[in-house]
């Protein structure tokens, strides 16, 4: 490489020619830097889902009542316990209370002396010295709902206000770290009991049943025989769950894909037509080329080895600079059209992920597109008649 | 229309598809105004036109070329991918067999970057001699090339729009898993005769290629690829899985097995294709010793790569599988 | 060397043939030294770019060294006209924000030369031309003698043995045309076949063998040696 003329004169053309190129690389850089800020977003996202749905249940049992969800017995939980395969059958009490008309919090109950078949309540369980927490009534809370509390003076406890009218006084224990933030940052961890009075539950209802099923294969059989318990019970395993996450960041990323590709096919035009007016400029250079001895394949080969270089300087360039915004900087602006800003501040941090995929998509949609719209325009010019330098 | 179309990998290979498929259409008219008015013999302007459009299509076709080899592989990443949407599937090879139009999909595709290899070999010897000798082959293999093309746009768009979202399809134990019991294997072969199947013909392929046996070259590596795809599935697939019951030619492409797929498939096909093009232009009385480099290259990194697997298995657990 | 046989070169006007050149016949012998006379129009730029391959002729053929230049497919011809053919050109036609060092290196750039050997033949070539001590100037930096030594380097560099020039002295005051003449003296002491088209009548001072051929409407009207 070092010892080649034809990369020498590639690079002295470039930097001879960089005036010209700088818009174009600039426009390029800016282009891609959008798009993989947008894609490094969601699949920083669905990365992070991905990690917190690894730790949830693979089954939850609902009871359905009028095609909504209601509580269910927790009786249920003895006959699940009979189907043959199933592991750590647990209840759940979980649902929203609203401080006021916008924030809320995620209120789970837990029975902590049972065993869990949700992988982050165990390491809390774990973690967390129960004898000294179950001693009264108290909660464990996200980093999110302790800052609402604190700009509210409640420091050390909480009044929740329960459906049927009453004061429910309990006490704070220790807040969450945010490892998985986007799920436990507005979380409220509260023995089952509490949780079930806070939420207005019955003492023998709880909101659902969740389990494990540790082989693979018996999923269907399980699901079916889950299914037949009962007929107004719905079954939720976990890979519907990843799916409609799939499908819901598919909307997002798709849609703004599509409305990106209308960018790309005006830049596409741009360029196509810039490269049409700078070949009358390049003509006199390209025919001296040619009547000192270039063939029309050495200077095709010249001018698309300069395209290339240009596309991967705007690609590295563009995605870098995205990869700051992102990781770095924490996408400002941006992010509040994949999260939605509205609730408590349910978010910390996105977590780095380098996808190849991601990353091979940017580049092949701009390396079509640039090559593409500059092909015609550069055969043009590589086949100008040599006599025209005379 | 369903929400597959706005998963990015598919907007983005729909959007690749659609460009190629517009340059090809281009070049397709350009390419028949070459073969109707070609006449190397005339100083017409016309002929100094078509002179230089012949560059003109070089450069198509190398860049479809080089395209779609990238987007062949994004493809099958694309399939992969897609699993984690379509209900049953585990790997790629549920979602390809989710209709009919899957499989000659694939196969379409590689047939195509073959001739688009092909023609750029035509073209390239054509452009070294001083007459265009190549010059009527070369515009019919160009021809063809773009004909696949247009075939491969419609079964693109045939194969994604018939996937049906709410019908559950096979996942590959299903589909290469002998269920039935019958033997899947062809010829009514067992393993360890698939096997000796598998090392005499690469030995029979390096050696017709090596004595210059274009016939036999053609007919043992055609042959050591069909045997080499089954091998592949029923027995050094079982050793990249560590599993003896896991049958797939496509979970070998997943990042758990380090994305070994790629390496081994995309040897096999360069091996095969460079092979051919020997043989293809051997007959056309040109040697090239670089294809045939490449082809032996290409076939003995297969053979080791998947005969290692099953090496470090033996020496690592001190049995077979 | 170079031999030119029934040459024709015609524009077709409302199927009227206009004709640059009609019928020309030459032959050129290796190490000679060619003057090509005429007024502008005559037609002698054109016949000097079918030589070199630059343009095509209508029919007729060009031959040199044994090869039909004019029939030969682009990657050929331009490979014979790095190695075979130096050419002059009237406005010197050197590439703008490169220095002279690099300009000379153009034509062996095509060839897959190693870069270090591009630049020692390239030195090389400046040294012959005496213009070594301004390799690292750019053309807008150099005055038009400067720039026409530079142009007689770089159809140097590739060593070849036809060297063209097309009105090489339009561009110069007498003091270097002087010089340029001197250095196609040196050039056909090299042994180079030199064909140079002209309209200056400097020319007629030239002190060593040569052949005026004068055309005049597209057709060769006398051939003198001189």
């Amino acid at each position: 490489m070092k010892n080649n003329s034809f990369f020498y004169f590639l690079t002295l053309n470039l930097l001879k020619e960089k005036r010209r190129y700088a818009g174009i690389v600039i426009i390029s850089s800016l282009l891609i830097f959008l798009l993989s800020s947008v894609l490094f977003i969601s699949s920083s996202i669905k990365q992070t889902l991905n990690y917190t749905l690894k730790a949830q249940p693979d089954f939850i049992v609902q009871n359905i009542k009028g095609g909504k969800v209601a509580p269910i017995n927790s009786n249920m939980v003895n006959k699940i316990l009979n189907i043959y395969g199933v592991e750590k059958v647990t209840k759940r009490v979980y649902g929203r209370y609203f401080f006021d008309d916008k924030y809320s919090t995620l209120i789970v109950g837990v029975d902590f002396l049972d065993e869990q078949s949700n992988k982050n309540l165990e390491t809390l369980i774990n973690s967390t010295d129960l004898k000294q927490f179950l001693s009264k009534e108290q909660m464990i809370i996200g980093q999110g709902v302790k800052n609402y509390l604190k700009t509210h003076y409640y420091n050390l406890e909480y009044n929740f206000l329960t459906p049927d009218g009453q004061m429910k006084n309990i006490k704070i224990f220790k807040t969450l770290s945010s490892k998985s933030a986007i799920i436990s940052n507005d979380e409220t961890i509260m023995p089952l009991k509490s949780a079930q009075k806070v939420l207005g539950l019955k003492e023998n209802k709880i909101t659902d049943i969740a389990l494990n099923v540790p082989n693979d294969s018996e999923w269907q059989t399980v699901k079916a025989k889950l299914q037949s318990l009962n007929f107004n019970i719905r079954v939720i395993s976990k890979k519907d769950m990843q799916k409609a996450y799939e499908s819901l960041f598919n909307y997002k990323g798709g849609l703004f894909l599509v409305l990106f590709l209308i960018v790309i096919a005006t830049f596409s035009l741009l360029l196509y037509l810039r490269y049409t007016l700078a070949a009358s400029l390049e003509r006199k250079e390209i025919a001296i080329l040619r009547a000192v001895g270039w063939s029309i394949k050495d200077v095709l080969k010249l001018k698309f080895l300069e395209n290339i270089f240009l596309v991967i300087f705007a690609f590295i360039l563009g995605s870098s600079l995205a990869y700051i915004f992102v990781f770095v900087l924490n996408a400002p602006l941006l992010k509040n059209i994949f999260l939605g800003g509205s609730n408590l501040t349910n978010f910390a941090k996105f977590t780095p992920v380098v996808d190849y995929g991601v990353l091979s998509t940017i580049f092949i949609i701009f390396t079509v597109a640039f090559l593409s719209s500059v092909l015609i325009p550069v055969w043009k010019i590589a086949v100008t008649e040599p006599k025209e330098a005379l | 229309m369903n929400e597959l179309f706005l998963n990015n990998y598919v907007i983005v290979y729909l959007f690749s598809e659609t460009v190629l498929f517009l340059m090809a259409l281009y070049a397709f008219f350009k390419d028949i105004v070459i073969l109707k008015y070609w006449d190397f013999e005339s100083f017409s302007a016309r002929q100094l036109k078509l002179e230089k459009q012949g560059y003109l299509l070089s450069t198509i076709a190398t860049f479809i070329f080089a395209l779609k080899f990238i987007l062949l592989i994004y493809f099958v990443y694309m399939i992969d991918s897609l699993s984690i949407i379509i209900p049953g599937a585990m790997c790629g090879a549920g979602v390809i067999s989710a209709n009919s139009y899957g499989m000659p999909l694939l196969f379409i595709k590689l047939t195509t970057i073959f001739t688009f290899l092909l023609f750029l070999t035509l073209n390239n010897l054509d452009l070294k001699a001083k007459n265009y000798p190549l010059l009527k082959l070369k515009s019919w293999v160009l021809l063809a090339a773009l004909l696949l093309i247009f075939l491969e746009s419609f079964f693109d768009l045939s194969y994604l729009f018939n996937i049906d979202l709410s019908v559950p399809v096979s996942c590959c134990s299903a589909l290469f898993g002998n269920l039935e019991g019958a033997n899947p294997l062809p010829f009514g072969l067992n393993i360890k005769n698939l096997l000796i199947l598998y090392y005499t013909l690469y030995i029979a392929s390096v050696l017709a290629i090596l004595l210059e046996n274009r016939f036999l070259t053609a007919f043992t590596l055609i042959l050591f690829a069909i045997i080499s795809y089954y091998a592949v599935v029923y027995f050094f697939g079982t050793y990249i899985y560590q599993l003896p019951t896991h049958k797939c030619p496509f979970c070998m492409m997943q990042k758990e097995y380090y994305y070994v797929g790629y390496l081994v498939w995309g040897s096999l096909f360069i091996g095969l294709f460079f092979g051919l093009i020997w043989v293809i232009i051997g007959f056309l009385k040109y040697k090239n010793k670089t294809a045939k480099q490449i082809a032996i290259a290409s076939i003995s990194l297969f053979v080791v790569l998947c005969s290692s697997y099953v090496l470090f298995y033996y020496l690592k657990n001190g049995v077979f599988l | 060397m170079v031999i030119i046989e029934n040459l024709n070169k015609f524009y077709e006007i409302d199927g009227q043939k206009q004709y640059i050149l009609n019928g020309i016949n030459l032959s050129v012998q290796k190490g000679e030294c060619v003057i090509l006379k005429g007024v502008s129009g005559s037609g002698k730029t054109t016949l000097l770019s079918i030589i070199a391959g630059l343009d095509k002729p209508s029919s007729g053929k060009v031959i040199i060294d044994g090869e039909a230049v004019s029939k030969l497919p682009d990657m050929h011809l331009s490979k014979f006209r790095a190695k075979k053919i130096g050419i002059v050109f009237q406005n010197f036609n050197l590439l703008e924000g490169v220095n002279l060092l690099d300009n000379t290196m153009v034509p062996l750039i095509a060839d897959k030369i190693g870069l270090k050997e591009a630049k020692d033949k390239a030195l090389n070539a400046l040294k012959l031309a005496n213009i070594e001590h301004k390799a690292n100037k750019i053309p807008s930096e150099l005055s038009g003698g400067e720039k026409q030594r530079g142009a007689i380097a770089r159809a140097l560099v590739a060593n070849p043995n036809l060297i063209l020039c097309d009105e090489p002295t339009a561009n110069l005051d007498r003091e270097n045309s002087l010089k340029f003449i001197s250095a196609l003296k040196k050039l056909h002491s090299m042994g180079k076949t030199l064909i140079i088209a002209t309209h200056d009548p400097i020319f007629e001072e030239l002190d060593f063998k040569h052949k005026v051929v004068e055309i005049s409407q597209g057709k060769i009207g006398f051939a003198v040696d001189a």
